[in-house]
């Protein structure tokens, strides 16, 4: 593939307006650059298990163009044009920029370039020549990898000019994208140093993680519900959309209607984009360049104060301690036994919060319970709206009591993984007697951290919709939840938290393990729904609950060395 | 005589508000080693990057091989070599595959460049290790194939910034030592640290530096005698790690009692 690309570049020569050794020296940087992108690991497909020789680029170019193919169906199948045009350029946009914020952000960041490039004897022209020619290049592919499935549909099923035009309005929708990835870099840059960047960039990976779960789930089942023959009408704001003026100017043309509001927005659809890339060539990139410099300055200057190289992440962690710390040091002097106890639950709420992998294996997760929510408590037929108004007469809040504990607690598992798993030698030189309150305090820490605050969100929930007759229903579910909950901790496989290396392969025996989960859960919902409207049964049996679930902690407690994994 | 083959005069650095660089001047003859000492945040880093041409943006003047740097950077880069701190690698690379890059770009031919590049990783004791991916290599491996990367083109000036962090004593041993060769081969070696005990045994001359300004430059004979006078004797009880340091060792310990 990019034996092909560097052809090309080779045959354009004479356009690129660049000569001589200039050029041997961009082919040099551009053939380096893009060995390796084939390498760098894409952040969305972490959980994969990688093979270092993979070229990890093309499978996620296949992919999107499968789901590229998917979406361009959607405009073969669907008659009206003007929605799905829509639909189409706000993917569009929405992919390009999210693969550029998440994926191609470790190059827009990359200041290791200043350092290996600039002290060779290369010219500005020839560096800025091969960033250029990178950065096309990878705005190509994946430009084709997404679109190249719209594009097929709208040429076969509208024609030449339809699908030219769709064409062209897609690869303006590009240069938008490209545009706005870079606003809003520098929005970050104004108010953070590097770490936070890393951080933000981060959210967005998971929230592109969360995307594609989300989307893959509910897209088929949303093509149902909504009833997307409708025609369109934009009003007022809708103008403002990007993906809307694009729509327009693909209807002028399919329909042949050029009155003042095609033509204005065929106008705005070319100019536009065309204007803010100007900008961003002019005034955007150099600023960005400025910025980015600053911020590595800021960088080196933060890891100077501290011990060099070993400092850095603590330098950056103690900027941002703030209340969170206050919160888990409240919670752990309420809920936890003794110092270690303590310690562990306090380590863990701010390991949770800053671990990278801890992050993106965990919180797509949580968006699993918004997932179901709408899975299977507006399932059923008919429209949304209607579902919505039957619920109170249904018992589905069974499914908001239940259904957060099945994701959260995955995280006693996840949570022994770690990076810099070489750490964890700190338990064991550390003079413990029972390692068992370390994973108490770990697995308490994910309860009150995660738990706690989706439950109370389940709580609200219920209550609005079912009114304060399920009241019973939630104490009773919560004890059962702790109760799963304590269960799971004392029959998962006990490691001391971040003590393991990720992507290490998974012993086996989990099936059977999850499978046992399931039935006790299974169990408890039983015995739930069977006692459902039965108050005074439920209230005398939460506190039976809780003993048990006191017992399980207590077991977690006093575990000894020997049941400790490694 | 020698030519100065750098010359700084009056050189300011700043990055946003943050002044990094308060006047510098130099002046440095051809042949022999310089140590640029100073502690962390002092200035060392960017002033090497404004002699490498890899920043532009000072003020003062600054000249390298009697060319201005900022208007013959080319010509300049191509008789420097250069080796970074902390490393800078791209990690997904094989350390033939970073040096033939780095080689091609010196306009050096693909086939000269492999063979030099095995010859010197097997001397550094990387043979095995030529076609594997940096980014599982110790912080001192990746320093040696930086070193090499600095030198494949056989420059005239060699900057090296804290090219000894991370390398292990065999290592620190066999770069001292090429260091000392390349002086006698005549080349020029400006060499930056923030320890003292590296460089003292080799440095011809050491330049100080603190808070971006030079405090001292001499022998490191001449500079322990002048340590005791005025704010010099911080720095050098810092950098040299005596004097000051022991009382804070003895507060360390007492404070670990309570």
């Amino acid at each position: 593939m990019e034996k092909l690309l560097l052809h090309i570049l080779r045959l354009m020569k004479p356009l690129l307006g660049i000569g001589g050794s200039d050029f041997d020296q961009m082919m040099v940087i551009v053939e380096t650059k893009l060995l390796m992108d084939k390498r760098r690991v894409y952040m969305n497909w972490r959980n994969s298990q990688q093979k270092e020789g993979r070229n990890q680029m093309s499978r996620v170019l296949l992919f999107y163009f499968v789901i590229g193919i998917l979406m361009g169906s959607s405009l073969y199948v669907l008659d009206n044009f003007l929605t799905v045009m829509v639909f189409m350029h706000a993917y569009f946009l929405f992919m390009m920029a999210m693969t550029l914020i998440t994926d191609f952000s470790s190059v827009l960041l990359d200041t290791t370039d200043n350092l290996i490039i600039f002290s060779r004897p290369v010219s500005s022209k020839a560096v800025f020549m091969a960033r250029m020619v990178h950065i096309l290049i990878y705005l190509l592919q994946f430009t084709i990898a997404i679109g190249a499935g719209g594009w097929i549909f709208a040429f076969l099923k509208y024609g030449m000019v339809s699908g030219f035009v769709f064409l062209s309005t897609s690869i303006l929708t590009v240069l938008l994208a490209v545009f706005l990835t870079y606003f809003l870099y520098l929005g970050i840059f104004r108010f953070s140093n590097e770490q936070r960047v890393k951080d933000i960039v981060t959210y967005f990976q998971i929230g592109m993680t969360i995307f594609f779960t989300l989307g893959f789930q509910l897209f088929p089942r949303m093509i149902n519900m909504v009833d997307i023959r409708h025609a369109v009408e934009f009003r007022g704001w809708a103008f403002v959309l990007p993906p809307v003026w694009m729509s327009l100017t693909n209807e002028a043309f399919l329909n042949r209607n050029f009155d003042s509001l095609h033509v204005w927005m065929i106008c705005i659809s070319v100019i536009v984009p065309l204007l803010s890339f100007r900008i961003l060539n002019r005034f955007l990139a150099p600023l960005f360049v400025r910025k980015l410099s600053i911020l590595q300055n800021d960088r080196s200057s933060l890891i100077g104060r501290t011990d060099k190289g070993l400092g850095e992440e603590q330098s950056h962690g103690s900027i941002s301690t703030g209340s969170r710390s206050t919160i888990s040091s409240l919670f752990s002097s309420l809920v936890c036994k003794g110092f270690v106890e303590g310690a562990s639950f306090e380590t863990t709420w701010m390991m949770t919060s800053r671990d990278k992998g801890f992050r993106m294996q965990f919180y797509p997760g949580l968006a699993y319970i918004l997932m179901f929510f709408l899975v299977f408590v507006l399932k059923g037929k008919g429209d949304i709206m209607a579902n919505w108004h039957d619920l109170p007469g249904t018992q589905n809040f069974l499914w908001l009591i239940y259904l957060p504990m099945m994701t959260i607690s995955s995280g006693i598992t996840l949570i022994s993984f770690n990076e810099h798993f070489n750490a964890s030698w700190i338990f064991h030189s550390s003079p413990l007697s029972s390692p068992g309150s370390i994973i108490a305090g770990a697995a308490k820490s994910i309860f009150f951290k995660y738990f706690i605050p989706v439950y109370m969100i389940m709580c609200a929930l219920c209550l609005f919709i079912w009114g304060t007759e399920v009241v019973d229903d939630l104490v009773f579910g919560f004890f059962c939840n702790g109760l799963c909950y304590t269960f799971f901790v004392n029959v998962s496989d006990h490691y001391l938290p971040f003590s393991r290396q990720p992507n290490v392969r998974q012993q086996s025996g989990r099936f059977a393990k999850a499978m046992i989960q399931l039935m006790v859960v299974s169990l408890l919902v039983g015995v739930h729904y069977l006692l459902i409207g039965r108050s005074i049964l439920l209230l005398a049996l939460a506190p039976v609950m809780a003993i048990i679930m006191l017992y399980f902690i207590h077991r977690i407690q006093t575990l000894p060395w020997s049941a400790i994994k490694i | 005589m020698n030519l100065p083959v750098i010359s700084v005069r009056n050189l300011h650095m700043r990055y946003g508000h943050n002044e990094v660089l308060k006047g510098i001047d130099m002046e440095v003859e051809s042949g022999g080693i310089i140590g640029y000492i100073g502690p962390n945040g002092a200035g060392k880093s960017t002033t090497i990057k404004i002699l490498t041409g890899i920043i532009n943006d000072f003020e003062g003047d600054a000249t390298v091989l009697g060319m201005d740097i900022r208007r013959d950077a080319l010509e300049v880069k191509k008789r420097i070599g250069y080796i970074p701190e902390n490393a800078a690698v791209y990690e997904v690379l094989t350390p033939m595959e970073f040096l033939g890059f780095v080689g091609r770009l010196h306009g050096i031919p693909r086939t000269a460049v492999e063979s030099k590049s095995h010859d010197l990783l097997s001397l550094f004791g990387l043979a095995e290790k030529a076609d594997h991916r940096m980014n599982s290599f110790s912080k001192g491996m990746k320093q040696k194939v930086l070193l090499i990367s600095g030198l494949l083109h056989n420059p005239d000036i060699i900057f090296l910034d804290e090219p000894l962090s991370g390398l292990d004593a065999n290592a620190v041993i066999l770069v001292k030592e090429i260091l000392g060769q390349l002086k006698k081969a005549g080349k020029t070696i400006f060499y930056s640290s923030h320890l003292m005990d590296v460089v003292e045994k080799i440095s011809d001359r050491i330049i100080l530096i603190h808070h971006g300004a030079i405090i001292a430059d001499g022998t490191f004979d001449t500079l322990k005698e002048q340590a005791h006078t005025g704010s010099l004797e911080n720095v050098f009880t810092q950098l040299t790690g005596s004097g000051e340091q022991e009382s804070r060792a003895g507060a360390f310990v007492d404070v670990m009692k309570n």
